[in-house]
């Protein structure tokens, strides 16, 4: 199971059926549709992003909705929570470090999402980041924007950063997705993996940052969203069984037949208990006569050693 | 003995943007995405094209390390396929070289990915590959071409509406002969995959 956890989403784009079906192509099952939001809080937070897309999607492949916020301003953000209730996913996007510190130490979201392709002007700490990992938020890269790019240095940058953050998070807690624009960005996740490998990611690092890690995410936000206090679930609530109506009389007719055939049986199995006393005795007389003669020949064996 | 160590890797070729004379009718995805490439591809443009790839990507230093020992073993156009020989210590160079390129250059011009498909220390495993994904590719297309074959826009929504997987839907179009051999390829496909 290999996931991609941001495909940007837009409305009306003809471009997204055929991204899904590449994804899938490329080995990809579970997919996020991403829908970026910045600036000030709509005051319609409902999601956009319809619940099954109104194209064909290929029969293995799972579609969740994703909603990424941009923080530019630490104090602007308290309707988090109702934002978060109605996507599958939530992510932030800091801008500068202190915004960084909040989507890492306070804000309640699924993953943080640092634009790699701008030159940051500040180190990532493993204190901050691995704080948020605690808290059960993961670190996103995407690779799109470094193979889409058109001139080098977004690419450079975005390599510089991914260095940065491996070298801070020390590989854990990464997630890797692709959040390519169109087809063309998207690779397969091997290839992927190879690429943060080259990057100084550990082979399994990458594979799970790719498979283990981002299920966990996917898992831990819907916990989060359907269960009480992200701790308990109820997955079957036990619906009391119908009250049973009185069979019909063909088959109480049928059931009493099987009674009585029971009982033949039964009684068939009853006599024949008292026979096979008699029949012990003859059998344990017989067994002792054929024992007679193994009997001697044992004790000449015995008396020869 | 001592010998030269290389790693083959196999390529695929995979256009995600269809070409105008596909445009027209409607194809399943899965054929347009592994349509087969222009005869312009041939070795030494391929050689030439992961060449340049690793030079932008990796400096002097990569062409060098990579430099004698890359070749091209295998070039098939028409299931778009290459079978490349890397230095075992640098393949990894190669291989992100090749994944960063979108474009295939001036007489092929075309959008497309390459896809690495498997990585062997030798080059008859690599074969067998080849050979097992082109019989899977071909099962695949057939199954999603008789689908969009009857009344396309109703089959393939009824395929999405209905949980089972492909295959198992197309059973009522199909004998049972083809039926078999769909089951079995699916069977190798999900080992791959993992």
């Amino acid at each position: 199971m290999f996931y991609d956890l941001n495909v940007p989403w837009a409305a009306q784009d003809r471009e997204l059926q055929r991204t899904i079906a590449f994804l899938d192509e490329l080995g990809y099952n579970v997919v996020a549709l991403n829908h970026t939001l910045s600036g000030k809080l709509p005051g319609d937070l409902t999601c956009p992003i319809p619940q099954t897309p109104d194209f064909p999607v290929p029969p293995s492949m799972r579609i969740l909705r994703r909603c990424t916020l941009t923080l530019h301003d630490p104090s602007q953000n308290h309707r988090i929570s109702t934002l978060s209730a109605n996507y599958d996913i939530l992510a932030l996007r800091p801008t500068d470090e202190k915004t960084l510190k909040q989507a890492c130490e306070s804000a309640d979201c699924d993953i943080v999402s640092i634009d790699m392709t701008q030159r940051l002007s500040y180190y990532f700490k493993f204190k901050m980041l691995s704080q948020a990992i605690e808290r059960g938020a993961r670190i996103e890269i995407c690779y799109g924007p470094s193979i889409l790019a058109k001139d080098s240095l977004a690419r450079r940058n975005v390599i510089s950063n991914v260095i940065q953050l491996i070298r801070a998070t020390r590989g854990r807690g990464i997630i890797i997705s692709s959040g390519a624009t169109n087809a063309l960005g998207c690779r397969a996740p091997w290839d992927v993996i190879n690429l943060t490998t080259v990057w100084g990611l550990s082979q399994e690092r990458g594979k799970e940052a790719l498979s283990t890690e981002s299920r966990n995410l996917v898992a831990f936000a819907q916990l989060k969203r359907n269960s009480y206090r992200g701790a308990v679930n109820v997955v079957y609530g036990g619906e009391r069984p119908k009250p049973q109506t009185t069979l019909p009389l063909v088959s109480k007719g049928s059931k009493q037949q099987q009674n009585n055939k029971r009982k033949v049986d039964a009684d068939s199995g009853s006599t024949d208990n008292p026979i096979s006393k008699r029949e012990k005795k003859r059998r344990e007389k017989q067994a002792r006569l054929e024992a007679m003669p193994i009997q001697p020949e044992r004790q000449e064996g015995e008396a020869d050693s | 003995m001592v010998r030269i160590k290389n790693r083959y890797l196999l390529i695929n070729f995979l256009y995600p943007t269809p070409s105008k004379a596909s445009a027209k009718e409607p194809l399943p995805d899965v054929v347009y995405f592994q349509q087969p490439s222009s005869d312009a591809l041939t070795p030494q443009f391929l050689i030439r094209l992961i060449r340049d790839g690793i030079l932008e990507m990796y400096g002097e230093y990569g062409a060098g390390a990579v430099g004698s020992g890359l070749k091209v073993n295998y070039l098939s156009a028409a299931t778009s396929t290459a079978i490349i020989r890397a230095p075992r210590n640098h393949y990894r160079l190669v291989w992100g070289a090749l994944s960063f390129i979108t474009k295939l250059p001036a007489p092929v011009s075309q959008q497309c990915v390459i896809r690495v498909v498997r990585v062997s220390g030798t080059i008859r495993k690599s074969e067998d590959e080849v050979i097992r994904r082109a019989k899977e590719t071909i099962m695949k297309a057939q199954t999603a071409a008789k689908l969009i074959g009857r009344d396309a826009g109703a089959q393939l929504q009824q395929v999405v509406n209905q949980p089972t997987p492909r295959l198992q839907d197309s059973e009522g179009i199909e004998d049972d002969d083809t039926n078999e051999e769909d089951d079995e390829m699916e069977d190798v496909g999900e080992k791959i995959e993992r």
